[in-house]
């Protein structure tokens, strides 16, 4: 019981702390890419601290839900961090570590965000809900084959014992498999975070946006807390990504050194990935909003040829 | 100490029934009196069924016997008294609602009847739950379907009540049919109309289960055959639209549940497939087509078939893992399944009720015309929004842990042997996980345009608050929800059951810790200014420029056009010449009817066809009927003669 309080309590704020990070990281390579220098690595960090400070302004056409959307996506992503270790694996525990309940908890999120997004009457808000909904539903199943091919591969729904295999030394080598399975997370990761094919994080034409028409009415603390989840939720799936496919220095013990290199390990590989994003989102125009399913397809796909080569090999 | 429950209960319920009808004063104090008689004979019947549900023993009670098979015989066993306790939970509710709400309807005659045939329709699901034999069943069932026909005819002078009407009793008269074929063949196995289990013969057994799956199937509005759910739920008023979508139609699970487990307790495999795939089709069909509406209480009679859906979802899965003999994961399924139907029967009760009184607020049905009234009635909007998270599978709610159940023998599908049928469970899983998601889709939409932004109708504006009556009782559901949600690990537990579930009381914990130190901590940083919505300068005050509910659902219909099939029509009429300057124009979309074009119309000329041809037969004439019944006699003699 002692060692899964204190793998909550690293969890939750490496989680907390990183993700900014990250973002950080991907907006420099976007400015790279573009010729620009780019802002500061830890401007994020700044923005974040300056927003929590700020007046807010809230429409007076919105109600309660619009205040508490903010709470709840905090919390909701919080309580999701305790999902996905980042650091470490407590030992036999069963009572985080379940890939649906994270899941639920991403789309509890969601579902208040919409509904903030149609709180103040405003048609750039109704938009985004729309289409964030929209998506996301077709985006579901996507999600859901990925997470039940790592079950048939692994044998568990459990995170934890996922990570826990996986570290084992070469997963890559004994499943191959993961290969197929990860480039469809990756998809997902992207959608899921709103980025370019999908989604344009930079602007407020109302041609592209999705989440961003659903956050414009928030400001202040209450945009600051909005955008901490959303770092988060980025973090948790590439966390995923990362401790499956290449789980090298991950620990599965808790002691001082093992979760020093563990840190030091998991951000190494989560500022490469933050790059290859960052590339990946320079690299491609954004599509054409009804070619998204398309895209999604495509990670449906890959998920679903997994299964069949796991239930048929 | 039982019997005097039963007694009591007997006495209170006649009363309720029997009371309003001799009573025909139009004053509420009779209509009052039966209600609340009504509310503590279930009270009595309550505390019978929660002592079967924890200890896990079975009472039987012989109400009345008339000759060798035909008698009323009750059986609550642990089954049973589940189901019991979920119609007292939703009634309960429904009459503290109705306390005031048949109070509140417009119209002027008939309350009282109403009144009377809703106790009767309460009191007869129960019974049909209760049922020890079938011919008990097959009459409580008639009583159940009567009743409610009669209750969604209650708004008769209006034009579309009556199409409703007859769509429902047909449907229903429809699934009668079926039951009775199942239950002869179950009697002529051994001369017995209990219910009981049937000696081993396997083609016969799926006789039986194909016959009972359709009865059943078309009283729980198992797509293809949902179409009378539509109708008839928006018909009838909202508190017994709320009975029918909440209980009724789970009466019906109830019969396949009894099928599956006790007449027919060894299942075939492809039952399984059938089920699942029948489960799966009216998911995520129902959500679909939920989403296209705009009328509240049609959109909750889709989302009805939908959640019949997931529950079948989890019986094809408990039949396929009981074939396949994996006990654990079999039980796991079945108890998702029931769960499922307890939580559905409260969220989907909750909603009805709600969104009665939104009804009756904003005097339409059509969520277009509403907006904002989160304002206005504050207490309703709130356990609106607690019905939509919780069907929307939401953590920490009761509807997440009954869809968490099934997922998680999804998830295990691996342990199965044959490769078809893995990735038919993999696709299937696949579609529960769009449903699920789509579900969020469409109640993110009905909420939205019902209760935020800006009122989009002067009634809407004007709405007024419910009165304390139709707060309370959706109040009551409400909290259920989300105690059975947080607390259903020990739940289970105390019922004896230790599935690999999440303790959802842990979780919410967390969730509302860190919502708590979130919100401790933020309480100060900053000031809160409270301006209008920006909106590039267009003034938003009429509501004209916000998102409508078509315009929400216009993503997912281009999506799914090859089902949707949309047909977009518009002309325009121009000032200028070079036709430029629109003057004015008229647009409209309408969306395909796939089962009421495709299948219910072609059967419905079929009939009209037949019997165009057997009412030849008929010329009125007595002594043309006599030769009939002649020749008739005559054939049968022959072909008795020539049989034997």
């Amino acid at each position: 019981m002692n060692e899964l309080l204190i793998y909550s309590v690293l969890n939750i704020l490496a989680v907390i702390l990183i993700s900014p990070f990250f973002m950080g990281v991907i907006k420099k390579i976007k400015a790279w890419c573009q010729g620009r220098e780019g802002q500061p690595l830890l401007q994020q960090y700044y923005n974040l601290i300056k927003l929590l400070r700020k007046e807010s302004v809230v429409s007076s056409t919105s109600s309660w839900i619009t205040r508490a959307t903010p709470y709840v996506n905090v919390a909701a992503l919080i309580t999701a961090a305790l999902f996905v270790p980042v650091l470490f694996v407590p030992s036999g525990s069963t009572l985080f570590g379940n890939l649906i309940l994270m899941l639920y908890l991403l789309a509890l999120a969601k579902f208040f965000m919409a509904l903030a997004g149609l709180d103040a009457g405003s048609t750039f808000g109704g938009m985004g809900s729309s289409r964030e909904m929209a998506f996301s539903a077709i985006l579901e199943p996507v999600i859901i084959i990925i997470f039940l091919a790592l079950a048939f591969m692994f044998k568990t729904p459990n995170l934890f014992e996922i990570f826990r295999q996986a570290s084992a030394v070469g997963i890559l080598y004994a499943k191959p498999l993961l290969i197929l399975l990860m480039v469809s997370l990756f998809i997902v990761l992207i959608a899921e975070t709103s980025r370019v094919p999908v989604d344009n994080p930079e602007t407020h034409l109302e041609l592209t946006m999705i989440h961003e028409g659903m956050v414009l009415e928030q400001s202040g603390k209450y945009l600051g807390m909005m955008e901490l989840s959303h770092a988060m939720k980025q973090t948790l799936l590439m966390a995923v990504l990362i401790n499956i496919l290449v789980p090298i220095g991950f620990s599965t013990a808790l002691s001082f050194y093992s979760i020093a290199i563990s840190f030091a390990a998991f951000m190494a590989k989560g500022t490469a990935l933050a790059a290859v994003i960052g590339i990946f989102e320079s690299s491609i125009a954004k599509l054409r909003l009804f070619r998204l399913p398309v895209m999604f397809m495509v990670a449906f796909f890959l998920a679903f040829l997994t299964i069949i080569l796991e239930v048929y090999g | 100490m039982i019997e005097t429950n039963v007694f009591f209960a007997s006495i209170f319920f006649g009363i309720s029934i029997i009371l309003p009808v001799l009573v025909s004063i139009s004053r509420p104090i009779a209509r009052r009196i039966s209600m609340a008689c009504a509310g503590l004979g279930l009270l009595a019947l309550a505390d019978i069924s929660l002592r079967v549900m924890i200890t896990n023993s079975a009472m039987t009670l012989n109400l009345a016997s008339f000759y060798k098979e035909l008698s009323f015989e009750l059986l609550i066993d642990r089954l049973s008294a589940f189901f019991i306790l979920t119609i007292i939970l939703v009634s309960l509710a429904v009459l503290i609602y109705s306390f005031r709400y048949v109070e509140h309807l417009k119209k002027k005659h008939g309350k009282n009847i109403a009144v009377s045939l809703m106790n009767l329709f309460i009191v007869s699901m129960i019974l049909v739950v209760a049922s020890k034999n079938l011919i008990s069943f097959l009459f409580l069932w008639e009583l159940m379907s009567i009743s409610s026909f009669f209750l969604v005819y209650f708004d008769y002078e209006q034009k579309t009540t009556g199409k409703a009407g007859m769509f429902y009793i047909i449907m229903t008269q429809l699934s009668t049919l079926f039951l009775i074929a199942s239950f002869l063949l179950v009697y002529s196995s051994g001369n017995s109309f209990e219910i009981r289990q049937m000696p081993q013969n396997a083609p016969m057994a799926s006789v039986i289960f194909i016959l009972a799956f359709l009865g059943f199937g078309i009283k729980a509005g198992v797509i293809p055959f949902h179409k009378w759910l539509p109708y008839a739920h928006p018909a009838a008023p909202s508190n017994i639209s709320a009975l029918m979508s909440g209980l009724m139609i789970k009466v019906a699970i109830y019969g396949m549940i009894r099928i599956l487990l006790t007449v027919l307790p060894k299942p075939l495999l492809w039952w399984g497939v059938l089920i699942l795939l029948f489960g799966t089709l009216s998911a995520v069909l129902g959500v679909i087509y939920a989403l296209k509406e705009h009328d509240i209480k049609r959109l909750l009679a889709y989302h009805s078939i939908e959640n019949i859906g997931i529950i079948l979802i989890g019986l094809g899965l408990y039949v396929i893992f009981k074939a396949s003999h994996f006990e654990a994961l079999a039980f796991m399924a079945i108890a998702g399944s029931l769960f499922h139907t307890l939580n559905h029967a409260l969220f989907k009760s909750l909603l009805f009720l709600t969104s009665g009184s939104v009804v009756m607020a904003t005097e339409t049905k059509n969520i277009e015309d509403m907006g904002g009234l989160i304002k206005n009635m504050p207490a309703t909007a709130f356990l609106f929004l607690i019905g939509a998270v919780s069907i929307s599978a939401l953590p920490p709610f009761n509807g997440f842990v009954s869809e968490y159940m099934i997922f998680y023998v999804f998830f295990n599908t691996h342990v199965l042997i044959s490769p078809f049928l893995k990735i038919l469970l993999v696709a299937s899983a696949c579609i529960l996980a769009l449903t699920s998601a789509l579900a969020a889709a469409c109640f993110v939409k009905a909420f939205g345009t019902i209760f935020l932004g800006v009122p989009r109708s002067k009634h809407a504006s004007s709405a007024q608050e419910a009165s304390k009556s139709m707060i309370i009782g959706p109040a009551i559901i409400a909290i259920l929800c989300a105690l059975l949600g947080i607390f259903s690990f020990q739940i289970f537990s105390i019922l004896g059951f230790n599935f690999p579930i999440p303790n959802m009381m842990y979780i919410s914990i967390v969730l509302a810790g860190t919502y708590l130190i979130f919100f401790l901590l933020l309480y100060r940083a900053s000031k809160i200014r409270v301006y209008e919505t920006w909106s590039c300068g267009f003034p938003l005050s009429n509501g004209k420029t916000e998102y409508t509910a078509s315009g929400f659902s216009e993503p997912i219909v281009t999506i799914f056009r090859a089902i949707y099939k949309p047909k977009r029509n518009s002309t325009k009429e121009f000032y200028d010449d070079s036709n430029v300057i629109v003057s004015h124009g008229h647009a409209e979309m309408s969306l395909m009817k796939f089962f009421e074009e495709y299948l219910y119309a072609p059967v419905l000329k079929a009939v009209d066809f037949t019997s165009g041809i057997t009412a030849r037969l008929q010329a009125g004439y007595l002594d043309l009927y006599i030769v009939y019944v002649f020749l008739g006699s005559l054939a049968l003699l022959i072909a008795m003669g020539v049989l034997t």
